[in-house]
């Protein structure tokens, strides 16, 4: 079976054509620029040269066409009809409460869906624009929505409310609802599967550190805390976003600089975390290399950015009574061994004794990081939200 | 409906950036026409100017600002009209200039595009009777600052269609705009009430009830507003808000309108606040106050 999963934005729409028989990926790609006489398509079929096209493309609806188009290309296009495709993925961002799973896309979900406009106006609104534009281009196709916060929806009430006046959670459902919940949930299955345990059995603390950050304590394959918030902003120190705060600076830094609602906003997230302190760059590499150039701004924000980390894991072990097992997943995650090297540091005191020729050492598979007689399981896990998409659409077809 | 994708905005002064500088964020091709190749550089750098302040204050980013900037082009050539999906003039606010950028927008303008004037004051129909394409005239007036101030005034001549009323109505809210519908008159809601509550507070400093300052400290205090209303003027250009005030009185004629005597006076002395340095109170080249020196050391 053929499963095409997309991720679309205000402008763009990223996709990949899987074969679920052996979980293979077909072709993969990129629109952006969408609403455009200069939209570029960037297509990428499997063992082929990728392709860079640009034309004009209006809309969402017509963007999809295209890559359909591709896709079914007589000479090299990987699927022969369009009605190969027997189900559709779509990533959304924001379920609100009302999904705690995957669903199949019916009147009734895009209907909630549009309810949660409000909690995720950058982001669910296109995504609402890409499955009305895929049900058009691909009506026989089952359609899945796979929420990212679906998989935080298990949360105890005491790790969701906010202690602010319950009213607010009445009127505008002001909770935490935590995001990248497809990489967590996908990460902690892949754990358990590496580690030969049943995932029921695992304290499992997940750090997906890339651009955006975020540490979910996984008890039993579910999600009991998170460290995002109601929006991505809360939690650790990012690339461009500050993370958590004193929230009593924020009317503070409002009434002596003078800004607007818009302007404060964008100094959190845009212009905040690893940027902000550093003032060299919001990337972790060139940070990285500053500070072993001397740089001291450098070198205290990646010991803010370390240290937070470290706190969080140290807050959800305390949550769960206990861990099994530490993940590092995502661009940062993934790739940079100085950084696990120095959270590890830290956490003696749990039992994590790490391994730091193996943590230098680069893969592109799972890996185990620590020593044999450490108590805890560090593992560095490449994640692949999309795969978890499919994987997710494939239960419901 | 037409597909909106370029934009051009006749006048490069302080509205005509100000719109420019919105719609090129917002991701829309902007070209800014100016009478000449200076003035038409000057607004972009101006525009550039204006970005730097956002950047300075975290409200964009970098690469925002170059995308933005990116998106705009400035020229003296007219010429470059006929490929506008839509126009905005925003010349200087008097009916016979005006009325020449319409018939010159009506020559070289595709059939379909709409053309929007963004006065204050005058007559949309007179204007549109201009073109021979009444149904596609409409005004929008914005209100300044315009990158700040999401309020557009929509307003419908007498032959302005309910298609292009829908138009502009879906373009504001691709701007996060808000319209609100207006019917021709002078002054519309915003300036009509505006103008003449600076015209009370020029009063007000003339009969000595307050000093300058206290009158904005009042308004700002005990009103909310974020600006008091001589601080406003200042901002407004007073021989703007004289032009204006001069406007209503003729057209309404009730006596409501008449000029504050010290409104007149400013103008003549040359006293036309931001852009002259000096109004009600005293500014620098940014356009900052210089006479407040307790907050200046914040």
């Amino acid at each position: 079976m053929k499963i095409l999963v997309i991720n679309c934005g205000s402008s763009s729409i990223k996709y990949q054509l899987f074969d679920m028989t052996d979980e293979s990926v077909l072709a993969s790609g990129l629109v952006e620029k969408i609403g455009t006489e200069s939209a570029i398509i960037k297509h990428e079929p499997a063992g082929r040269e990728k392709k860079v096209i640009i034309s004009e493309i209006l809309d969402h609806r017509v963007g999809l066409k295209k890559v359909l188009d591709l896709l079914m290309d007589e000479k090299e296009g990987v699927i022969k009809s369009a009605d190969e495709v027997s189900a559709v993925g779509h990533r959304v961002v924001h379920g609100g409460e009302t999904f705690a799973r995957s669903v199949v896309v019916d009147s009734e979900v895009r209907r909630a869906i549009r309810e949660t406009f409000d909690l995720a106006p950058l982001h669910n609104p296109p995504n609402l624009i890409g499955i009305d534009a895929a049900q058009a281009n691909l009506p026989h196709a089952v359609h899945v929505a796979v929420f990212d916060t679906a998989f935080h929806q298990t949360m105890p009430d005491y790790a969701y409310m906010y202690p602010l006046p319950r009213i607010l959670y009445h009127k505008y459902k002001v909770r935490r609802y935590g995001f990248h919940g497809t990489s967590h949930k996908y990460v902690s299955q892949r754990a358990a599967e590496f580690l030969g345990k049943p995932l029921e059995e695992l304290k499992i603390i997940s750090c997906h550190i890339g651009n955006g950050a975020s540490i979910t304590a996984v008890q039993g394959g579910k999600s009991v805390d998170t460290s995002m918030g109601m929006t991505p902003l809360e939690g650790l120190m990012m690339g461009t976003r500050c993370g958590d705060i004193d929230p009593a600076i924020v009317p503070f830094v409002i009434a002596k600089e003078e800004l607007t609602l818009s302007e404060v906003n964008s100094m959190m997230n845009k212009h905040s975390g690893l940027l902000g302190v550093s003032g060299i760059s919001s990337d972790m590499r060139e940070v990285m290399e500053a500070m072993f150039d001397g740089n001291a701004n450098a070198r205290l924000a990646i010991d803010m950015y370390v240290y937070k980390i470290k706190k969080t894991i140290g807050a959800y072990v305390a949550a769960m009574d206990g861990v099994d097992a530490i993940i590092f997943t995502a661009g940062v995650g993934e790739n940079a061994a100085q950084i696990r090297e120095k959270v590890c540091e830290g956490l003696t005191f749990f039992g994590v004794d790490l391994d730091r020729d193996k943590n230098g050492m680069r893969s592109k598979e799972i890996q185990r990081i620590s020593t044999e007689k450490s108590k805890v399981e560090v593992l560095v896990i490449p994640t692949n939200e999309e795969l978890m998409i499919a994987r997710e659409t494939l239960a419901l077809v | 409906m037409a597909n909106i994708q370029h934009i051009a905005v006749i006048g490069g002064g302080t509205m005509g950036q100000g719109i420019a500088e919105l719609i090129a964020s917002k991701g829309f091709e902007t070209t800014v026409i100016e009478q000449s190749d200076e003035l038409a550089k000057s607004a972009y750098q101006h525009i550039e100017m204006s970005l730097d302040k956002k950047l300075a204050k975290w409200g964009i980013t970098p690469a925002e600002k170059k995308l933005t900037l990116s998106r705009i082009k400035v020229t003296s050539d007219f010429s470059a009209l006929k490929d506008a999906d839509l126009v905005i003039e925003s010349v200087y606010e008097d009916l016979n200039t005006k009325i020449e950028v319409f018939k010159r927008c009506d020559e070289l303008c595709r059939p379909d595009v709409i053309i929007a004037s963004n006065t204050s004051t005058l007559s949309l129909t007179e204007i549109a009777a201009s073109t021979n394409r009444t149904d596609k005239v409409i005004g929008l007036h914005f209100v300044h600052p315009v990158p700040k101030i999401p309020l557009v005034e929509v307003v419908r001549g007498l032959k302005t269609s309910q298609t292009t009323v829908e138009t502009v109505l879906k373009l504001l809210s691709d701007l996060d705009i808000k319209g609100i519908e207006v019917y021709e008159s002078p002054g519309f809601v915003t300036t009509r009430l505006i103008i003449l509550l600076i015209n009370e507070a020029l009063y007000t400093l003339m009969e000595g009830v307050a000093t300058a300052e206290d009158i904005d400290r009042a308004m700002k205090i005990g009103y909310q507003f974020q600006a008091g209303p001589l601080e406003m003027a200042d901002h407004f250009g007073l021989d703007s808000v004289l032009a204006a005030m001069e406007r209503l009185y003729r057209e309404f004629g009730d006596t409501k309108y008449r000029p504050a005597p010290l409104l007149k006076k400013m103008v003549r002395a040359g006293h036309l606040g931001v852009k002259t340095g000096e109004g009600f109170y005293r500014y620098n080249e940014d356009g900052e106050r210089v006479d407040r020196k307790e907050e200046q050391s914040l």
